[in-house]
């Protein structure tokens, strides 16, 4: 059963994907139509999989001695994700209905969107380290093309290309850590590689563990890469709640749980990831309480939240890093796509023109609100839950300034929530905006994610027996709701963090006349609003590659006898190496 | 001079690989490539047939032999199919009139 339920949610998104194109841009309402079928579909398919969660493969292609057998495993990580990426890909597309309505080349659109369903379960369900590395970088490209999907807007395509650049540089790093552990197993098998990393040498294990680190850092638009992901917000707001919150973003600490049995003991490893949380946790949450773009404040809190669930792994807690990265996904593409309701409506995302439309659209404040009490963490929300898991686990796992960092986080993640509610549905209108309430469409995706929001916490306990039957080497402690609850009723960590809340609540609340103190700080904010020197750095690297490939052009002289001289000379340089060499 | 069956080949591979890589280094004419390329997989055919009586398997150089005639005839034909698109369209045979993809 399980093997057929994989092969299907594989294949039901990209089936759909040729079919899409293949209709043709001159039939958009077969075009919706098919998207949405097809979404449901395979959204269907892998939830039917997660009672078929296991330990064995299920699917194994045989493709000859080199590289290994392609298999897929419906283990509880892999099911989890795969059931996450194709239920809020279908919710998006469901959306899209609506937002893409009247668009032109909406088969390229929704082309992209399934075939990057289908990928991205392909990734988290293969457990061969080369399909991963394919499926990585498919995701990658969909990416790219939906980023740039408005291709006659100059920003659009530039911040495709940086996010292409960007999560590329994680790729080497995937591909060089894959290839290190090839090269000494002699197989791809990530299950192999867990159960025996002890018996690399120590260096070459440093290495795969750094270099997955690097790619879980630029894939996820972690401390240093994290740049690419605000700029990735040229991209249809569907997108964005799909791909650049709910699941390509979610890539990379899927990559760090999958694989942390296998580095935890690696000298500095977890501090480094712990770090890299932080950081990024921290300086994204600073720069969202100055942006102005309504979706760049949810971009940034993206980045924020991605660094409590990379967080949380470097301190141990892979259970709790994973629920979060569910209750995320939920509550995220809601907040996501209730702005993408918003911006329909009015036409801008500068939060400065907003305000005050909560009075013209209910439905869209309603579902807003509740997805950013999720985000702030407040009970009993799926936020607050999964926040403290975390932020439980870290306390108890992670140094000791890294917490206290991480409650801080928390404390500002309430202040640029409520900033950001308010700034859109509250206060006075600060020009004259015309919003209508969502479509019926929006609404059925909207409605069914804000009861998301308000219920997947119920789940803990199956979610986390699910991981603790299925995943024997990460040693998941797996308690029952009301355990979960009570641990987290008892606990010092929930009420320092829900003050903390408060106190960032309180700060917004009373923001006139704290008005001395942020006058005080316009040397952190005007650096924030700089994102720190980190958007120099990473421009840098984009154009380094540009102009690399640049000068790298003069080589393709498409003249075929350049070429052929070319592959001459690659030739007598193989024989040269073949006779004289090893 | 005495020369062994073995050291003809070896002679008549390395002279049809030279005459078909000379063609495709130094004519523009898309006819000529095509003609160099099916005298360099002459050359390949031939030296998988010594390469198998080498060996001592004679039947496995053979069917790669076999093999390489049939792909190199479909591509022989293909690429004279596109021959005559490119001078239908562009007007010449000349391959450095093929380079629109660099711009």
């Amino acid at each position: 059963m399980a093997a057929t339920f994989i092969l299907l949610s594989i294949g039901i998104p990209w089936l759909g994907a040729l079919l899409v194109w293949w209709v043709g841009d001159q039939h958009p309402k077969l075009q919706h139509t098919l998207a949405v079928v097809f979404s449901v579909l395979a959204g269907a398919a892998a939830l039917a999989l997660i009672p078929n969660a296991a330990t064995a493969a299920a699917v194994t292609f045989p493709v000859g001695g080199l590289f290994g057998d392609f298999t897929f495993i419906p283990d509880g990580l892999g099911v989890f994700l795969a059931a996450v990426a194709t239920v809020v890909g279908s919710l998006a597309v469901i959306f899209s209905v609506n937002y893409m309505h009247g668009e032109h080349q909406l088969g390229r659109y929704y082309a992209m969107v399934l075939f990057f369903i289908g990928a991205m379960v392909g990734l988290v369900l293969t457990s061969n380290l080369l399909l991963v590395f394919v499926f990585w970088e498919i995701t990658a490209l969909c990416s790219y093309a939906l980023i740039s999907f408005h291709n006659d807007d100059p920003k659009a395509v530039k911040g495709g290309i940086k996010a292409l650049i960007i999560t590329q540089i994680g790729g080497v790093g995937l591909l060089a850590g894959a290839l290190l552990v090839y090269s000494y197993f002699g197989t791809y098998d990530l299950n192999y590689f867990i159960a025996n990393a002890g018996s690399l040498p120590a260096g070459v294990l440093a290495a795969a563990a750094f270099g997955f680190l690097i790619a879980a850092a630029a894939k996820s638009a972690q401390f240093p890469f994290q740049t690419w992901l605000p700029d990735a917000m040229e991209a249809p707001t569907p997108i964005s709640a799909l791909i650049h919150a709910a699941t390509m973003v979610n890539a990379g600490v899927y990559l760090l749980a999958r694989f942390y049995p296998a580095f935890k003991d690696v000298p500095g490893w977890t501090t480094a990831v712990v770090i890299v949380g932080m950081l990024s946790a921290l300086l994204a949450a600073l720069m969202a309480c100055v942006a102005t773009d309504l979706k760049r404040v949810l971009a940034y809190s993206t980045v924020s939240q991605l660094g409590y669930m990379v967080y949380a792994i470097g301190a141990g807690g892979v259970f709790a890093s994973q629920f979060h990265l569910f209750s995320h996904s939920v509550f995220k593409a809601l907040l996501f796509l209730a702005a993408g309701a918003v911006i329909h409506a009015v036409g801008t995302r500068d939060m400065r023109q907003m305000g005050a439309l909560g009075k013209q659209m209910p439905f869209v404040r309603a579902v807003f609100v509740i997805g950013a009490l999720a985000l702030a963490g407040l009970p009993i929300l799926n936020g607050f839950w999964s926040k403290e898991l975390v932020l439980e686990a870290g306390l108890h796992g992670g140094p000791i300034w890294a917490f206290v960092v991480m409650v801080f986080v928390a404390g500002l993640t309430a202040f640029y929530t409520f900033r950001c509610v308010y700034l859109v549905f509250y206060g006075e209108a600060r020009s004259h905006l015309h919003g209508h309430d969502a479509q019926t469409a929006m609404k059925v995706s909207l409605g069914l994610l804000a009861l998301g929001t308000l219920t997947t916490w119920l789940l803990v306990g199956p979610f986390g027996k699910l991981l603790h039957d299925t995943l024997p080497a990460h040693e998941i402690h797996a308690l029952p709701l009301g355990e979960v609850a009570l641990e987290i009723f008892t606990a010092p960590a929930t009420y320092i963090a829900l003050a903390v809340i408060a106190v960032g609540l309180l700060c917004w609340w009373m923001r006139d006349r704290l008005a001395g103190l942020a006058s005080a700080l316009t040397g952190l904010s005007r650096a924030a609003a700089d994102s720190f020197g980190f958007e120099a750095v990473n421009r840098g690297i984009v154009s380094a590659t540009q102009n690399s490939a640049e000068a790298l052009r003069v080589t393709q002289t498409g003249l075929l006898n350049w070429n052929v001289l070319g592959i001459l000379a690659g030739l007598v340089i193989v024989i040269a190496i073949l006779a004289f060499g090893a | 001079m005495n020369l062994s069956p073995s050291m003809l080949a070896v002679i008549a591979i390395l002279g049809l690989l030279g005459v078909g890589f000379y063609a495709l280094l130094a004519s523009r004419n898309l006819i000529k490539v095509i003609v160099g390329l099916q005298i360099l997989v002459k050359g390949s055919m031939l030296a998988f047939v010594l390469a198998g009586r080498l060996v001592g398997n004679v039947t496995l150089g053979q069917s790669l032999a076999l093999t390489v005639i049939v792909v190199d005839t479909i591509v022989a034909v293909i690429g004279l199919a596109i021959s005559v698109q490119i001078r239908r369209h562009f007007g010449t045979l000349d391959v450095k009139a093929l380079t629109t993809l660099r711009r």
